[in-house]
């Protein structure tokens, strides 16, 4: 099995002005998203959204906020086990269900453990 | 991590927004009423973030009230330290407030307390200077925590439309310092009156266009007969509030039934009335008793008269009679054609078909019945009571002529394959 992570990109900034029951619908959702996947065992780590922050530079200059252009802004993440990535695409297109926009990209931690005997 | 397994009860957002703005408002009046929407939704959003990841806590409604009490506090604060800051006036007086309607918050927030600021939020949402499309609109808006796109979903109305009348109906509220009060004993009737308009026209608004591809129709019903609830448990109500409730909920016992599986409307002489809600039933029947009183109102009759439709097992064993004697009663209290209209349906139901046929026809020959789509309907029900198929269904096309909803063509146009068959 191998890990991979969902990165969430766009879709935060063009959030929609969500009404309570929107609110509480959305919320359903998620939480049905994580019981399923922890049940089933996919899903390692719900993770989190990302919120605001900086960016170190290479001359160790620190600069406000990440640059990307808002489509392309990571605004959450979520690491799945899968065996391989087919099957984690098949993850995130459920994940993109609840996701309410944006895209999700998919990416293969790589692992340097000790090698298997 | 383990999210909770806490399950919020149905609506629970909605509901706590509506119980926020009326406490909140209560505390700092009707001109801070967008800020503090604004602060209720910042809750609500953190509320819903939070909670996603780490479950639902132990007490959500007294975690949503803190933080939303706590950033409508802060802003407030930081407003006045601006102010300050701009004028140098030294306004303590206005941070003393702020103090003293904290502890009222933290009071009127509680369980038991909720229902005094809602039902001042009733009087306010129904006060007499604003119109009764406004009151309707801000009514949903404000005390059931619907969004402007959902009300303008369940009014079929333009959002644009829905947006307008809200913010007008805000402003001129604030420019008259309408205050969060319940009304004296001797405007109470007066007052009560355009509550009881309202809630029975936000009802219809519901129930006429309900159909299964939109449930926040059913939902629009529901608060309707939950706010009406309220009212009765108070101290402002009357008989007629009663009656009102009742009428409520007989007719809400009924909307399950109304549609079938695709959404389309099913008349209540083909309604699977096994699927009628029995437990609405006998509280509408319970409310329908406790509203005796010498001088009936117009909603006593129409709740008297759905009671009779809910209690028969059919439409041939509906006690027609006794419906047609509530109409006539109806129609003294209140002279609409509408009622006329529907007596006169009850008439012919209950045998004497010449009778119901020149009542329609005297009703056709009114001006504003003209393009009244129910009177088609009407005399085309009479003719098929009367075995006249060829008049029913010319008459049902004329009906389809007038109409325009979808739903309403739909239901006439399988009428009309019906009496074709």
């Amino acid at each position: 099995m191998a890990k991979f992570m969902f990165l969430q990109r766009g879709g935060c900034e063009e959030r929609p002005e969500m009404s309570p029951e929107e609110m509480q619908a959305g919320m359903k959702a998620w939480m049905d998203w994580v019981k399923n996947g922890t049940d089933e065992g996919w899903l390692l780590d719900p993770g989190s959204g990302l919120g605001g922050g900086a960016v170190v530079e290479a001359d160790l200059t620190v600069i406000d906020g990440p640059f990307a252009e808002s489509k392309e802004l990571v605004g959450g993440y979520s690491v799945v086990e899968a065996s391989d990535l087919a099957e984690a695409c098949e993850y995130a297109k459920q994940t993109m269900k609840i996701a309410g926009g944006g895209r999700i990209e998919v990416r293969e931690i790589a692992s340097h453990g000790m090698p298997e005997e | 991590m383990t999210p909770s397994t806490n399950q919020l009860v149905e609506h629970f957002f909605r509901h706590e927004s509506a119980n926020l703005v009326a406490v909140l408002t209560r505390a700092f009046g009707i001109h801070r009423i967008d800020l503090i929407e604004d602060m209720i939704q910042a809750a609500l959003l953190e509320a819903m973030d939070a909670w996603k990841l780490g479950g639902v806590p132990d007490n959500p409604a007294g975690w949503i009230h803190r933080v939303a009490k706590n950033r409508l506090l802060d802003a407030l604060r930081r407003e006045k330290t601006h102010e300050k800051a701009l004028e140098q006036s030294g306004r303590t007086a206005d941070a003393q407030v702020i103090g003293e309607q904290e502890s009222n918050i933290d009071g009127w927030l509680e369980e038991e307390h909720l229902p005094d600021s809602l039902l001042r939020m009733i009087f306010v949402c129904c006060h007499p200077s604003l119109e009764r499309k406004t009151q309707i609109a801000l009514t949903l808006k404000t005390l059931c925590g619907f969004g402007v796109s959902e009300i303008a979903r369940g009014l079929l109305l333009p959002a644009e439309t829905v947006k307008k009348r809200v913010q007008r109906a805000k402003r001129s509220l604030a420019t008259a310092n309408v205050q969060l009060e319940l009304p004296t004993d001797e405007e109470l009737a007066q007052r009560l009156d355009v509550v009881h308009d309202v809630l029975y026209l936000m009802f219809n608004e519901g129930y006429s266009t309900s159909h299964g591809t939109e449930p926040i129709r059913d939902d629009i019903c529901e608060e309707a007969a939950r706010l009406c609830h309220l009212l009765c448990e108070s101290r402002c109500s009357s008989p007629a509030t009663q009656a009102l409730l009742a009428l409520l909920l007989f007719h809400a016992a009924r909307l399950d039934a109304r549609t079938d599986a695709e959404g389309a409307v099913v008349l209540l002489e083909d309604q699977n009335r096994e699927r009628w809600d029995r437990r609405l039933i006998v509280a509408a029947q319970s409310w329908l008793t406790r509203s005796k009183t010498d001088r009936p109102s117009t909603f006593h009759f129409e709740a008297a008269i759905a009671k009779q439709h809910c209690i028969a097992a059919s439409v041939e064993e509906t006690d027609w009679e006794a419906i047609v004697r509530l109409y006539t009663r109806l129609i003294q209290l209140c002279d609409s054609p509408v009622y006329a209209l529907n007596r006169a349906i009850a008439v012919g139901q209950a045998g004497d078909l010449g009778e119901a046929m020149l009542q329609l026809q005297s009703l056709g020959s009114r001006k504003d019945m003209k393009n009244y789509l129910l009177l088609d309907c009407a005399f085309a029900r009479i003719h098929e009571l009367d075995g006249n198929t060829r008049e029913a269904i010319d008459c049902y096309l004329v009906a389809l002529s007038k109409a325009v909803a979808p739903h309403e063509k739909a239901l006439l146009e399988s009428k009309l394959r019906k009496l074709a068959d």
